[in-house]
């Protein structure tokens, strides 16, 4: 267990260690400081919503939801795929370590990532939140800001993983940002589209929003439960997950 | 002892001095035998070269027993350890690099080898010292990989093979892209680990002078074949595909008279005249090492002035040419 510390440890230092590393940090705090000042500045006094409500807004899907998605997407998008096209991945895979515990190291180093990047947009809101609009509780409170932001690590989550089996197949940093951002963009798409059908039910996209059912949210279709949802997600999961370990083990590194 | 003719294999009395075992090692790709039921073993302190014109199967070969292409048969053994079965066993006594090392740039040499020292246990501070100073890369351990030049990637690269003070190095093309005094550096740092530390080392090019210069065996594949194996000497590569009896070396004698200096030799009965050349005045004999001073002693009784006697080596690259049929490419 021990080693595969050190493996996440070698993992995160090559997120880390590059010098884009704090650039979807800023590119957070400055988004969430511009769209608190701009309420603080336009919106009428009586509609001025409290720190936790603001932070709940902001970690809904329309508000930072997808700009946290997307940033987690490019991050995630490297982790395999740099190491092909440096070179790396050459001296990576002749160390005394399993390629199973290579890319379980690196898939937990990319889970540290988005987990950070939600924590730190976590930490701005409130801080934001708090001190232009105060902190007492008025419709939403701390339970609601920990659903919405769990909602969102989960969605954050499920795109994530998509992006790194998509890493692990085409080895290319590029492609695998660019399909990655397209699943998240077609998603509404698809949803509308495939309504009519039942299948629709059972469709990755349908179920990736946790958040509609939290208070007065309306699941995509009538009987959905949270549940149900987690389940298929779990399923879809194990998948992407399986799919992209066998590749990483059996692929011959040319 | 002047030993460039010596047969085979260097003959290992015990079997613990085998490090590396290729054991019938097959790479199906599409049912073409990209390397096809390649055996050959590497001793202790051996250094040895895998040569082959391009397309051989030279870099799969090196992969598999790195573990990087999977084998589609055979297996191969590093220390008792099968690289199929055990293969974080088999590797740890690997130390690779495979072309040109490519490291991260955007950290330093430092942070490069602290990643490779957290993926195997035991490896000390005072050991990434050791090997950084081996490589005399101690005044670049703080710059960054991108402002390293192709030569001390090189040997970052070797600095990263040796962390783990393994029992054989395997090199992947380890020259390409070096210029002259990168390649003699290399050469010397491969001899010298070598000697001094005991390790084997595998080494793949298709520079086959170079090939000449470090290693003290080959193994020539073609279309994933086994070829030949051989043993270099001191001066040289063994006669024995040549046909002539061991000992015999080729001479070229320049005389002021070659008609008068053959027919002296001809009453010689251990000399053979293989070509005698008049307008240059050259004469090429094959003759007994223990032989040459007689002969010299016969020349200059006659009169013949000698001005020259040259060995006629065959290179590295002659035998190569001979052994995978000319320079056509599989």
């Amino acid at each position: 267990m021990l080693s595969f510390g050190k493996l996440v440890t070698n993992e995160w230092l090559k997120m880390y260690k590059k010098r884009s590393f704090f650039i979807p940090y800023a590119a957070i705090a400055v988004v969430i400081g511009l769209v608190a000042y701009m309420m603080k500045s336009f919106s009428l006094s009586d509609g001025m919503p409290s720190g936790l409500e603001f932070t709940a807004g902001m970690f809904s899907k329309n508000g930072m939801g997808q700009l946290l998605t997307f940033l987690a997407i490019i991050g995630t998008a490297g982790s395999v795929a740099k190491e092909h096209s440096l070179g790396t991945i050459k001296l990576l895979l002749i160390r005394a370590q399993s390629r199973g515990k290579i890319l379980a190291a690196k898939y937990v180093s990319v889970l540290a990532y988005i987990l950070s990047l939600s924590l730190f947009a976590l930490a701005v809101s409130l801080l934001a939140g708090g001190l232009l609009f105060g902190f007492q509780a008025r419709e939403a409170g701390w339970e609601d800001v920990t659903l919405t932001v769990l909602a969102q690590l989960a969605y954050s989550l499920i795109y994530v993983t998509v992006t790194f089996m998509i890493g692990v197949f085409t080895r290319s940093t590029g492609a695998t940002i660019g399909v990655g951002m397209i699943l998240v963009l077609l998603e509404s798409l698809v949803v509308g589209l495939l309504s009519r059908y039942d299948i629709i039910k059972y469709v990755l996209f349908t179920n990736v929003d946790l958040s509609v059912y939290l208070e007065g949210g309306i699941p995509p279709v009538q009987g959905m439960t949270p549940a149900f949802s987690l389940i298929v997600l779990a399923v879809y999961m194990i998948l992407f997950l399986g799919a992209s370990f066998v590749t990483f083990k059996k692929r011959d590194v040319a | 002892m002047n030993g460039p003719f010596v047969k085979g294999p260097i003959e290992q009395d015990n079997t613990d001095s085998i490090v590396l075992s290729v054991q019938g090692v097959t790479k199906r790709i599409k049912n073409r035998n990209i390397v096809d039921k390649l055996s050959f073993e590497i001793h202790k302190g051996e250094i040895v070269g895998l040569l082959g014109p391009n397309g051989a199967g030279k870099t799969t070969t090196i992969r598999m027993i790195v573990g990087l292409i999977g084998m589609t048969e055979g297996d191969v053994i590093v220390k008792g350890k099968s690289v199929r079965k055990d293969f974080a066993g088999a590797i740890a006594h690997v130390g690779g690099i495979i072309e040109n090392p490519e490291f991260y740039p955007y950290m330093t040499g430092y942070d490069n080898l602290k990643q490779y020292q957290r993926m195997t246990e035991g490896i000390t501070e005072e050991r990434i010292r050791t090997v950084t100073k081996l490589v005399g890369l101690e005044d670049a351990m703080r710059k960054k990989v991108k402002a390293y030049s192709l030569g001390m990637r090189q040997r970052l690269g070797i600095a990263q093979a040796l962390l783990h003070e393994p029992s054989i190095l395997i090199l992947d093309e380890p020259t390409n892209g070096l210029d002259p005094a990168g390649i003699r550096e290399m050469r010397d740092y491969l001899k010298r680990i070598a000697s001094e530390e005991g390790i084997s080392v595998l080494v793949s090019s298709h520079l086959l002078s170079e090939m000449e210069l470090m290693c003290s065996r080959v193994v020539v594949i073609q279309e994933g074949k086994l070829v030949t194996m051989r043993t270099l000497g001191a001066s040289g590569i063994s006669d024995a595909s040549t046909g002539a009896e061991p000992e015999r070396v080729h001479v070229t004698l320049r005389v002021d008279d070659a008609a008068a200096a053959k027919s002296r030799l001809a009453r010689m009965e251990e000399i053979r005249i293989l070509n005698v050349s008049e307008e240059s005045n050259e004469i090429t004999v094959s003759v007994r090492d223990a032989y040459i001073p007689r002969m010299v002693g016969a020349l200059g009784s006659e009169g013949i002035g000698l001005y020259r006697i040259e060995e006629i080596k065959e290179s590295l690259e002659d035998e190569f040419l001979k052994w995978t049929g000319g320079n056509r490419i599989a």
